[in-house]
């Protein structure tokens, strides 16, 4: 195998992955580092907001990506709203007890997709997409699109917690909670706010997701645990770490399929959150002690 | 002249237990007053009795007018009482810039004379406020956190032990600097437990032992007093 294949068949389609994988772990690693627990209905989240967009498209007649902000809009609102009916009251109790309640906000999420959608694997748009060829690679217009709209989402982000007053406060509510009371900062808003970014993001990477693959019921949860290998691997708290982090579990996973039979890629994201857990849990960017 | 704080015979503590029994104090504008005590005396918890940190079971709370007797820290803030807490007071992964936008989080509008006048008193601030206040000295650290509590323009500004863990020249440079910020009108309440060097630089001082008021007077009289310098000045 020559150097090109490996790049076509391994390494972009890795990027691909690790773009959507990224655009979780960014939302696992705020939800880290300002809520402090971690949280199990991220996949299904972006689960959701895939088959939003998927209604959206059947429904309307519109490509993917006119239905991507809908589906954003429409999975923070919903991550609102969870987190006012369920989370807000777990609020005072052990971080545990939101844990679990995550998860069954989880499968309560996936019921209701499987309802209203059904068990069945569907996709955006029938037929094979074949890849252009630029010098030699062979990438598709929808990877270079799940790439560009990874950097903008993510590079948007961390334009909101660099320059604005909001996100400063999501950033000292991260870094030191007391002092961010203390200081007069509404605990509430900065929550809210967090919900409203994590939802959006979670929607994306479903969206991203299902226009590279398909849209399944189980879609988001299988990817629960690359994004948290992800997240840890990049550093808790740090949005550029999660970006790195996806980046490395989807090449990993993708490349792996070299030595290791493909049914066991995603144990490579596994072994990727254990070897760190154990070598160095404060991730590659050093982020927060778990 | 009534004070710019009177604490009336405040009785409280956390949870169930009272640590403070019966304890009155007063600050009046443009003074530094300090606690001093030994260990466990309730200093610090007196301190954050004033700022609604602990239940009160007894006792009022006046401040420039108001009875603040209960409030909730925020609208304290929001009446002109800032606070530093002795441990964890910056925010250690934002610039010092940064850690005096969110002091002055509640103010509404343009915040560039709040940054002018810490600056002024802080001028080491000024030139590195892009650093990571994670990254600097002790003494560093504690004028950020000072300047943090001083954005709101307060009129009364609680240091819970500023001097803890800093090298003697730092000690003179935080009860300088006090001096300063007293002198731009913010009364200072601070408890210490450098008491000497403290009750030598404070306007007045308050003694309190196992959560009860021991004596009370300028810092000079208490230096003076024998009893106090046997309890715990070391002689």
């Amino acid at each position: 195998m020559d150097f090109l294949e490996l790049i076509n068949f391994y390494v972009i389609p890795g990027i691909v992955l690790g773009s959507i994988y990224a655009l979780g772990a960014v939302g696992i690693t705020l939800v880290f580092a300002i809520l402090r627990y971690a949280h199990l209905a991220h996949g299904d989240l972006a689960t959701l907001g895939a088959f939003i967009a998927l209604a959206v498209v059947t429904g309307l007649g519109v490509s993917p990506l006119v239905a991507l902000p809908i589906a954003i809009i429409a999975t923070a609102a919903v991550a609102v709203g969870i987190d006012k009916v369920f989370y807000e009251h777990l609020r005072e109790r052990p971080k545990i007890v939101t844990v679990m309640a995550s998860l069954g906000i989880a499968l309560m999420i996936r019921a209701v997709v499987q309802v209203v959608w059904g068990v069945d694997t569907e996709t955006y748009s029938r037929g094979i997409v074949r890849p252009e060829n630029y010098f030699g690679l062979r990438i598709r217009d929808r990877e270079i699109l799940t790439v560009i709209a990874m950097i903008a989402l993510v590079g948007g982000l961390q334009l909101f917690l660099t320059r604005s007053k909001w996100g400063k406060a999501m950033r000292a509510m991260s870094d030191n909670p007391n002092l961010a009371l203390l200081s007069g900062i509404d605990n509430k808003k900065v929550v809210m706010l967090t919900w409203v970014i994590v939802g959006g993001l979670c929607a994306a990477s479903g969206v991203f997701l299902g226009l590279n693959t398909e849209l399944k019921s189980m879609m988001g949860w299988q990817m629960l645990l690359p994004m948290f290998a992800a997240a840890i691997l990049g550093g808790v708290g740090r949005i550029e770490g999660a970006v790195l982090g996806g980046l490395v579990v989807g090449i990993a996973e993708e490349l792996s399929v070299l030595v290791i039979p493909s049914e066991y890629k995603a144990a490579m994201a596994f072994a990727i959150l254990l070897f760190m857990l154990l070598v160095r849990p404060t991730g590659l960017l050093k982020g927060k002690v778990l | 002249m009534t004070a710019l704080l009177s604490m009336d015979r405040i009785t409280g503590g956390y949870g169930d237990a009272d640590i403070l029994q019966d304890v009155s104090m007063h600050v009046d504008e443009n003074e530094i007053v300090v606690i001093v005590g030994p260990n466990g005396a309730g200093k610090s918890t007196a301190m954050k009795s004033v700022f609604g940190l602990l239940t009160i079971r007894g006792g009022r709370m006046l401040f420039d007018g108001d009875d603040i007797t209960g409030w909730a820290p925020n609208r304290i803030v929001q009446r002109g009482i800032c606070y530093v807490p002795q441990v964890d007071n910056i925010f250690r992964e934002m610039s010092i810039h940064e850690n005096l936008e969110m002091g002055g989080f509640l103010k509404k509008g343009d915040l560039s004379a709040a940054y002018d006048r810490v600056y002024t008193l802080f001028p080491d601030l000024k030139e590195r406020r892009k650093t990571l206040a994670g990254a600097l000295s002790g003494g560093q650290r504690q004028m950020v956190a000072m300047g943090r509590a001083l954005m709101l323009d307060p009129k009364l500004l609680l240091l819970d032990e500023p001097t803890a863990g800093l090298s003697p020249r730092y000690m003179e440079q935080i009860f300088q600097i006090s001096r300063d910020v007293r002198d731009t009108g913010v009364a200072i309440l601070l408890v210490e437990q450098h008491a000497k060097q403290a009750l030598a630089f404070a306007d007045r001082g308050y003694v309190l032992a196992a959560g009860k008021n021991r004596h009370e007077g300028s810092g000079a009289d208490l230096l003076a007093d024998r009893e106090v310098a046997e309890m715990f000045l070391g002689g």
